[in-house]
């Protein structure tokens, strides 16, 4: 039963509960831009994204340490919002014009790192984060940041979805796409950015992608996909905080909190998908059946 | 009605839905389409008819504002661009996501965005409108079906229920046609004559001749530029056809066009 009981009592303790609420925040934000990210698409240019706010957290840090961290990548992430943004719309590139271009500032990154001393630990945090030694400060900016984001995605929401089921309507209605994908990057930017030091640049990913494909399984009602999202994500949170302070302090076995997060989310996506297919395999056999007795009759 | 005009010869005095002058459209340096001259009163349908690539879509994404006017007027109503929610436009429906999880309903709710505003949810008016829409196109049944899970004809409708449901005063109809069976082209066909009662203007792309007899005053023949425009019976002769379909071989019967060698519709 310890597994059940470290559920509540992991978080008496300070930086457990420190880290459930920053995860609980980005979750629900991430599962709302998640969804989106879904709808349109955009796994892809997420994942850029991811690299592409990389030098801006390396610099920030190297500049002014944690808090500097912090302002590095405000700036980056809307710089490369907005160049992300542009570089679509024009549509002259590919892929992979997307990929060399963010994984060059992804080394970039990643050589300022490595001016630093302690250069591994300090990548190693960058990368993977250092989600039970958030700060209270970093609190705020991760609650500040994620609730930028949800405004920004909150006020455009109906028109996002519009845009993503059908441009050219969209477009005839009098919207500006433009507009709409600028407001859903820098969204997903600052996920990234809020992200960050909780399960760092590279986990974040699965914290935008993992629950909106999660919704699409459970559910195909547009605007239950939103809540299914976010509540899948928080609760893979919870879980995922809990199995691993369990396992460092009943088990003996030290895990590393954000990808253990990770893991869980992976590990319900994955049941979502048995499930899923197994329903459907159900109502094929169902339907199968039902015109096997009309074709008997 | 008190004064007796005619149906083709609009009153000269009267306002235009639509006002085409002079008008060239251009996909960047690349002229698509020149020579536009052409109005639509409201009440009234015209036809656009050319083979493909004459320009059909092209004019109807000019007169939307997406593709660049390289020369003359477009007026709607008046002014352009075109006040927001003046034009109700119905797409193919080959570019939809068949898997997108979204209603019918929640689709022909899109109708209303441009008058809710950002951050506005929907209110009980958009409710009944939405509501009113489905039953004008004859889906009224089916509002809470995925759209992904409706026949092409039904998805066809539900467009055209999105673009009534947000109240245009000008109809824009991209080859609604298309791979529909009898049903739903004689829903589709009601509908459009209940907006024109209602002082719609439409302007409608088609290859079917059917749609064109059947609802529209006026035709408009394309070929990369403007052939002919006019009253339908006028207009739709067998030179200005060939001519319009640059080819000599070119058939007409009541309802279609025939080409050689890409056979009818």
């Amino acid at each position: 039963m310890d597994v059940f009981t470290s559920l509540i009592t992991a978080f008496d303790l300070p930086f457990m509960a420190r880290a459930l609420l920053v995860l609980v925040v980005l979750s629900l934000v991430a599962g709302l831009v998640g969804v989106l990210v879904n709808l349109r698409g955009l796994e892809f240019i997420s994942d850029g994204l991811t690299h592409a706010v990389f030098p801006g957290v390396a610099i920030g840090f190297v500049w002014g340490g944690r808090d500097g961290l912090f302002v590095g990548a405000m700036v980056a992430a809307l710089l490369a919002a907005v160049v992300l943004t542009v570089i679509v719309k024009r549509a002259v590139t590919s892929d992979a014009a997307i990929a060399i271009v963010f994984t060059a500032m992804f080394s970039v990154g990643i050589i300022v790192v490595s001016r630093e001393t302690n250069y591994v630990g300090q990548l190693d945090a960058l990368l993977f984060g250092r989600l039970l030694t958030v700060s209270p400060t970093e609190v705020n900016q991760t609650v500040v940041v994620c609730l930028i984001a949800l405004v920004l995605v909150g006020s455009t929401l109906k028109e996002q979805v519009f845009r993503a089921f059908d441009l050219e309507g969209a477009l005839a209605a009098g919207y500006r796409p433009l507009v709409l994908d600028l407001v859903l990057n820098v969204a997903i930017a600052l996920v990234v950015v809020a992200a960050s030091s909780a399960v760092g640049n590279l986990l974040v990913l699965a914290v935008l992608i993992v629950p909106g494909a999660v919704a699409r399984l459970v559910t195909n009602r547009l605007w239950l996909l939103f809540p299914v999202a976010a509540g899948f994500a928080m609760l893979a949170a919870w879980v995922g905080l809990a199995f691993g302070y369990d396992a460092s302090v009943n088990g003996g076995v030290d895990l590393p909190s954000g990808a253990t997060v990770v893991l869980v989310l992976v590990v319900g996506y994955v049941a979502a998908l048995v499930v899923r297919l197994g329903l459907d395999r159900i109502r094929a056999l169902g339907r199968r059946r039902r015109l096997v007795e009309r074709v008997g009759r | 009605m008190i004064e007796n005009t005619s149906q083709e010869t609009p009153r000269a005095n009267a306002a235009a839905a639509l006002r085409v002058a002079a008008a060239s459209f251009a996909y960047g340096a690349e002229p698509a389409l020149t020579g536009i001259d052409f109005q639509v009163m409201p009440g009234q349908a015209v036809a656009l008819i050319g083979p493909n690539g004459s320009g059909k879509s092209t004019l109807l994404k000019g007169i939307l504002g997406l593709i660049a006017r390289t020369s003359g007027t477009v007026e709607v109503l008046g002014a352009w661009p075109a006040p927001a929610g003046y034009i109700g436009y119905v797409p193919q429906t080959d570019q939809i996501d068949p898997h997108f999880p979204i209603s019918l309903e929640q689709v022909v709710m899109m109708g209303r965005y441009r008058s809710l505003g950002w951050w506005r949810m929907p209110a009980k008016a958009d409710r009944r409108a939405v509501a009113e829409a489905l039953e004008t196109v004859g889906l009224g049944n089916r509002a809470k079906t995925r759209f992904g899970e409706l026949s092409g004809g039904q998805q066809q409708r539900g467009l055209l229920a999105r673009a009534v449901a947000s109240a245009p005063r000008l109809l824009l109809l991209d080859e609604p046609f298309n791979g529909l069976d009898q049903v739903n082209r004689d829903a589709l066909i009601e509908t459009v004559k209940r907006l024109k009662q209602q002082g719609v203007a439409v302007l409608v792309s088609t290859h079917d001749l059917d749609l064109a007899r059947a609802v529209c005053e006026s035709v408009l023949l394309l070929n990369g530029a403007q052939v002919a425009f006019g009253p339908r019976d006028e207009v739709l002769t067998l030179t200005n056809v060939q001519k319009a379909f640059g080819s000599v071989g070119v058939e007409m019967d009541e309802h279609t066009i025939v080409v050689p060698g890409h056979g009818g519709h």
